[in-house]
């Protein structure tokens, strides 16, 4: 026989658990969140907040925290400080999650450990991307004493977060002094964004380093932005964290989902029929005056949809993400204002990951070619340029994403032979400005006529005699003749042509999604 | 006061911007030839030009300086 107690249902249970969540969205307390805003930083469940379309935030692991008991009532909670869930951005489902530096500093002691990782393997399996609001200094020596002993380090998680690469675009936003496992998330990710003056990214931080180095140095100038957008550590700066989130929106806006399916085309609203005065005029006639390249790309590019990444590492490369058409592109071009557009060995490590990426995403690539070749010189050499210029040519032959190829100026050497890819068909397009070799002639006729030269009468007269008769030889249109380069167009036509062969491989794509199969291996 | 360095090696061809010249951001101060290319030299910042420390056919390594500025 059923007693008034059978028929009631659960609410006060459910009661209970909203108690719970209440304490848990207060975070490390009043006094550290206003720390944490006067500091300059939000706290991760505004970040998350504003990261996310409004009211899409779906938590996991809202109840995970250190509880105190008097007798069976819960006195007390401190939550893990790790917040972590699903939400959208402009409707597309991703996973987010971040450090609490409320509670311990982000600390791997504060409890947040399991929930991090969850949150990886939730990503790699439900194939969705992951921003990372990274803000905690990893590994503390507390823990020793909360354990009550130590521990063989073991990289936790590791496996997913190499594994996630593969699988899901990986966004890394470093939004307060990282060290440790969280510098090593930082960047174990596609794309790396540090926020102005409250982010520093570091192996561990200034105490450590004065302890084993006698290196006095502050946060900033260990691991900030004057030193990470350079170094190649970080990719991007924001200017502070609402900014942070724009990029990332944006940045997401260019790929698909995952692996398996076609990165987004958003409606165009650009004329791909448009063709600009300014590109006939853009390359100077003088060949020894630079131009500015980032223009040339956007009057050819879908309006403002150039999104440059990395611009400080490597700046004589421009890697950079657009869009032609409404369909996404990754683009390659050279800056004449650095090294003359030389690859060096940073700009070839900048390569090397950037080919990756639109490999791991099909994204198709427009290479505007404009490049001298290697650097060379003797800090170029020191650098190791010509190893770390072969690997970047290695993941070119091997990716297989859509390629074409608008040679602008130069084209010598090696570097310049790898303006495309040679184990498929690559389309090249050459502008009249176009001019192409093994070598430069005004550096190949000293080495070549070396004996000539020096056994003349008058060896500059002879030099510039014989520079002149090569010269004549120089037109691409001879090249073409030749059909050595595939058509030497008007500058103005870039744009229509270059949306006509995007709209002519999008047949290709469908069969090209799925991991990359990698065999081989690189030099 | 802004230190404006070299950014690679290379040898002065021209100066642009002569010491007490008002400069704004990207304004051209100095023009530098290396790799055959006559590469300018930006302001990173607006000022004054107070010393220019090159002159044309001068050889610079990269980071010699170049010009100061005063913000």
């Amino acid at each position: 026989m059923s007693t008034r107690a059978d028929l009631e249902g659960w609410e006060p249970e459910i009661r209970e658990i909203a108690s719970r969540r209440q304490l848990a969205a207060r975070m490390g307390g009043d006094e550290a969140i206003a720390r944490q805003h006067a500091a300059g930083k939000l706290t991760v469940r505004e970040r998350i907040e504003r990261l996310l379309d409004p009211g899409s935030f779906l938590e996991f692991g809202s109840l995970v925290g250190t509880a105190e008991y008097h007798q069976e009532t819960l006195t007390a909670f401190r939550p893990a400080n790790f917040v972590m869930g699903t939400g959208t951005i402009d409707g597309r489902m991703i996973v987010v999650g971040g450090e609490d530096f409320t509670v311990r500093g982000g600390a791997a002691d504060g409890g947040g450990g399991s929930k991090w990782q969850f949150s990886e393997a939730l990503a790699a399996e439900w194939r969705l991307p992951l921003v990372r609001l990274i803000d905690g200094a990893g590994g503390s020596v507390r823990t020793l004493e909360q354990i009550g002993r130590t521990y063989v380090p073991d990289n936790p998680g590791i496996v997913t977060m190499t594994r996630l690469l593969g699988i899901a675009p990986v966004i890394s936003a470093v939004v307060g002094s990282v060290a440790g496992l969280p510098a090593a998330k930082a960047v174990a990710a596609h794309w790396t964004i540090m926020v102005k003056d409250t982010s520093q990214v570091f192996v561990a931080g200034p105490p450590v380093v004065q302890r084993s180095l006698g290196e006095e140095v502050s946060k900033e100038e260990l691991g900030g932005y004057r030193v990470h957008l350079r170094s190649g550590v970080v990719d991007n700066l924001a200017l502070d964290e609402v900014d942070c989130f724009r990029q990332i929106r944006r940045f997401l806006s260019y790929l698909p989902a995952n692996v398996w399916e076609l990165p987004p085309r958003v409606p165009p609203d650009d004329d791909p029929q448009r063709r600009e005065e300014e590109l006939l005029r853009i390359i100077p006639r003088n060949r020894r005056r630079p131009y500015d390249a980032r223009r040339l790309l956007r009057l050819i590019l879908d309006h403002d949809s150039l999104f440059e990444l990395s611009p400080d590492y490597g700046p004589s490369l421009i890697t950079a993400l657009a869009r032609l058409n409404g369909y996404s592109v990754g683009v390659l071009a050279n800056d004449p204002h650095h090294l003359g557009g030389a690859l060096d060995a940073a700009a070839a490590e900048k390569l090397t990951r950037f080919v990756d990426f639109c490999d791991t995403f099909h994204l198709p690539v427009v290479n505007f070619v404009d490049q001298p070749g290697f650097m060379i010189g003797q800090e170029a050499e020191g650098a190791g340029t010509i190893r770390k210029g072969m690997r970047a040519i290695c993941a070119i032959e091997e990716s297989t994403m859509p390629w074409i190829a608008v040679i602008v100026r130069k084209c010598y050497g090696v570097a310049g032979g790898a303006h495309q890819r040679r184990s498929s068909l690559t389309v090249r397009y050459a502008w009249p400005s176009a001019e192409w070799g093994s070598l430069p002639i005004e550096g190949g006729v000293d080495a070549a006529y070396r004996r000539e030269i020096e056994a003349a009468p008058d060896p500059d007269a002879r030099r510039r005699e014989i520079e002149a008769r090569l010269t004549a030889l120089r037109s691409p249109l001879r090249t073409a003749e030749a059909f050595g380069i595939e058509e030497i167009i008007d500058p103005r036509e870039t744009r229509p042509l270059l949306c006509r062969w995007l709209d002519t491989v999008q047949r290709l794509m469908p069969s090209l999604v799925g991991p990359r199969v990698r065999t081989g291996m690189r030099p | 006061m802004i230190e404006v360095r070299a950014p690679m090696v290379g040898k002065v061809v021209e100066i642009v911007a002569e010491p007490g010249t008002r400069v704004a951001s990207q304004d051209e101060l100095i023009i530098i030839e290396s790799m055959k290319m006559e590469i300018p030299v930006y302001a990173p910042a607006s000022g004054i030009v107070q010393d220019v420390h090159v002159s044309p056919g001068m050889a610079v390594q990269k980071g010699d300086l170049l010009v100061t500025i005063a913000t």
